[in-house]
């Protein structure tokens, strides 16, 4: 199967029980749905765990998505709310996994930018989990304001102050503007 | 500490120089800014502290080896408690093939056909007293070029004599409904 087939086409397949079909959507989206989890709980254990339960919940409920939105906007609804549960729940670590990347020609140069990336990762995982929500759908994952409030249900004036607030906090943290 | 509220002397409020950063929102007082020593500056360290941002951003994100894996497996399970069988007989025990099953073969072998590009089959219940005898509904997506009729021929074709022979069960109507064509 390629890319060659809309979404639609497969999400009507795997309404009819085409288990090929989900797969295909499952491959196409888990990426986006797992970077949106990882940036979220900041623990890969957690996040892989979030994606998991995100697609299940996915094939249970997809008989009742109606295609009145895009499949991928769906998608980041469950994968949001998966998170905000595990947050409120505690059941994340709370720890931050450290992403692995190669060092360039500098290496005292690659640590310090590094290490400024760190410091926003641990702005984000402070961020109250509404506004951590949104700042990760709208500049991780490049979402307009409308899609984001789409997603999380709520209107765009709130999404954008929500952002506004996030984006200042993690700019306070960051050692360029100190 | 950077408050919410905060103005720079000139006034400009700094939530929204940072929006015109990170949206690439235009200026809100353009004359202003482009001559002011304070938005000038805000402007610079914002963008420099924004960078970095950016840069976690596009840092790649690698999925777990076995992610698919994993969701697909959770997905079968879920499937085979609900999945409905075709029931073959046999004098010495039954065999149970799950419509599952001949619905993935059918699919696969729909895709032989060229021209191809997607095939979604289901199995649609039939009341027959035969435990082993079903219709299939077939859904394709097609290149464009060969004919469509053909297309839908040869899929009916190799369906017909592979699926049976593959799974034992006896197919009755083979409908096939061709939803889309790509380049």
């Amino acid at each position: 199967m390629n890319g060659q087939v809309e979404d639609s086409i497969l999400v009507r397949a795997a309404q009819n029980g085409d288990v090929d079909a989900f797969e295909e959507l499952v491959r196409r989206y888990q990426t986006s749905i797992y970077r949106v989890a990882l940036r979220m709980l900041g623990s890969r254990a957690d996040a892989q765990d979030a994606v998991q339960e995100t697609f299940v919940r996915a094939w249970r409920a997809l008989p009742r998505f109606r295609h009145d939105s895009a499949i991928s906007t769906w998608l980041y609804r469950i994968v949001t709310r998966r998170a905000l549960d595990r947050i409120a729940s505690r059941r994340s670590t709370g720890t931050l996994d450290e992403v692995e990347v190669e060092a360039g020609p500098d290496p005292a140069q690659a640590a310090e930018h590094q290490e400024r990336l760190r410091a926003i990762r641990r702005a984000i995982a402070k961020l109250p989990p509404d506004q951590r929500a949104a700042l990760v759908l709208r500049e991780f994952e490049g979402l307009s304001y409308q899609e984001v409030a789409q997603v999380l249900g709520a209107s765009v004036p709130a999404v954008k102050t929500r952002i506004h607030r996030a984006r200042l906090t993690i700019i306070q943290q960051t050692s360029s503007w100190q | 500490m950077i408050d919410e509220a905060e103005r720079l002397p000139c006034g400009a409020r700094l939530e929204e120089l940072l929006a015109q950063v990170a949206d690439g929102a235009p200026p809100q007082d353009e004359a202003h800014q482009s001559g002011c020593p304070y938005c000038q500056t805000a402007l610079r360290r914002l963008r420099r502290a924004w960078t970095d941002v950016t840069d976690l951003a596009s840092e790649p994100v690698n999925v777990p080896e076995r992610l698919t894996a994993q969701i697909m497996a959770r997905v079968r399970v879920l499937v085979g408690q609900t999945a409905d069988f075709i029931l073959l007989g046999h004098p010495r025990g039954e065999t149970r093939v799950s419509h599952t099953v001949v619905v993935r073969i059918t699919q696969r072998l729909a895709r032989t056909i060229p021209g191809v590009v997607f095939a979604s089959a289901r199995v649609e219940p039939q009341n027959s007293p035969l435990p082993n005898r079903v219709d299939l509904s077939i859904r394709l997506v097609v290149t464009f070029g060969p004919a469509l009729h053909r297309v839908a021929d040869a899929v009916r074709t190799i369906v017909r004599r592979q699926t049976p022979r593959l799974t034992g069960a006896q197919l009755d109507h083979i409908d096939i409904k061709i939803d889309d064509i790509t380049r």
